[in-house]
């Protein structure tokens, strides 16, 4: 458990490492951490109820004895820059646990539902020992994919009436899946819409790799569904541990965190060529501007 | 002017239930560039300051119309100090009667608004205050 003063300093380390450029973040010392924290992924359409879900969650964690460390993002405005964060007003109760310490952060330039240097703010969390590191997407663009190199468990919700399990089959999301919520299970449509994913994930290239993919309806409204997501999650936790291969794993997310730098550094590149520059050579002149000034 | 880059809390501390203003001045704020969290309503001053601290924000604004003004300000900068949190600007805005300003002042707010002033000016202020060295 963090005291005020140790809460202050982590604070202030996500401030900094949220807004370090690629040089600096590269500077950074590497975190020493003794016991990986267990990363669970929310992620969803907006509006699928995700902040809610996850207090709730991270509430019934704490209560159990857990440490969870929260990291919550929200959508930047591509107006201002600037970000309303709004996951806490959801999270109430957890918020005040003091066994849960909870993050808001702008997906601020991150085009993939995350945010800058998310790779080092998770491992800058992970340094502190937390049971649990419990992160929520934007929930748009490329999340799913992007949430799958950094945690353990990926969880999608899908709320009802939100098109058949055609719908879901075409959105290619559920393949990142390794645990399917449909959210807001008191609403109408639920059962039918948790029958036609689950009836979707069945055929679903996971089952080959040894995961079954389960499909369950959580109600945070009225709170049923929570036993059975925290069980599919601790079964995950011991199937993975199992068939994932550690180096495989950690490789992913190197390589994440490289994909990361590499894109800002381009864009930083790519701002730099004038527009008379860019209308005067051909792409392929162009492309090789580019990787040589990348090189530079 | 750009809060580009500031973090803000706005925050209701007390049992009025509007948020109308609140949530107005969230916006005016994101639309600034600022990055702003909320934390809804009937918050207590120790989870505010709390709050304050885990989010490291710049700044702390609260939206007060109760009429409990004074109290709550000076709640809010009791915990702030309590967690170390004593470079955190505090500025309060709501239903304030003018004749509190200077306690407002005393107890910890840096800056106090009412209804009646522009959006740009609150904003320019806000700029002004969070641009002074801590």
């Amino acid at each position: 458990m963090l005291d005020p003063a140790a809460r202050r300093e982590l604070a202030r380390l996500i401030t900094r490492l949220a807004n370090a450029g690629t040089q600096e973040v590269l500077a950074e010392p590497p975190p020493a951490i003794t016991k990986p924290a267990r990363r669970i992924g929310f992620t969803g359409p907006p509006g699928a109820g995700k902040s809610t879900l996850v207090g709730r969650y991270v509430e019934r964690r704490a209560s159990a004895g857990c440490t969870v460390a929260v990291l919550g993002i929200d959508p930047a405005s591509p107006y201002s820059g600037g970000a309303i964060l709004g996951d806490r007003v959801r999270m109430d109760d957890a918020a005040g646990n003091p066994r849960v310490f909870m993050r808001s952060v702008s997906s601020r330039d991150a085009f993939d539902g995350l945010c800058n240097n998310v790779a080092d703010i998770l491992l800058a969390l992970d340094a502190r020992g937390f049971d649990e590191i419990v992160m929520e997407t934007v929930g748009v663009g490329q999340a799913e994919h992007a949430v799958k190199a950094l945690v353990d468990t990926v969880v999608l919700l899908m709320q009802p009436e939100t098109g058949d399990g055609i719908q879901a089959l075409k959105a290619g999301i559920l393949e990142v899946a390794d645990v399917i919520v449909i959210s807001k299970s008191d609403m109408p449509g639920a059962a039918r819409m948790r029958e036609n994913v689950a009836g979707t994930v069945r055929f679903g290239a996971r089952r080959s790799a040894g995961w079954d993919v389960p499909v369950i309806g959580v109600s945070s409204e009225a709170g049923t569904g929570f036993e059975e997501l925290e069980a599919a999650l601790a079964k995950h936790a011991a199937w993975a541990g199992a068939h994932r291969d550690a180096g495989e794993t950690q490789a992913m997310r190197t390589r994440y965190r490289l994909q990361d730098l590499l894109i800002r550094r381009l864009e930083t590149v790519l701002d730099e060529l004038a527009a008379a520059e860019v209308n005067a050579a051909s792409p392929a002149a162009l492309y090789d501007r580019v990787v040589s000034l990348l090189g530079r | 002017m750009s809060l580009t880059g500031k973090r803000i809390l706005v925050a209701k501390p007390g049992l009025d239930g509007h948020d109308v203003g609140a949530k107005v001045i969230a916006l005016a704020l994101r639309d600034a560039g600022a990055e702003v969290i909320y934390t809804g309503l009937r918050k207590t001053p120790d989870y505010i300051a709390r709050v304050a601290i885990e989010e490291d924000v710049d700044a702390v604004g609260l939206s007060i119309l109760s009429g409990s003004h004074l109290e709550l300000v000076r709640e809010t900068q009791r915990f702030l100090r309590e967690f170390k949190g004593e470079n955190i600007k505090i500025f309060v805005g709501g239903t304030i009667p003018k004749e509190d300003n200077e306690a407002l002042r005393e107890a910890g707010a840096s800056g106090i608004f009412n209804a009646s002033q522009r959006i740009d000016e609150v904003l320019a202020e806000i700029d002004t205050l969070l641009s002074a060295p801590a």
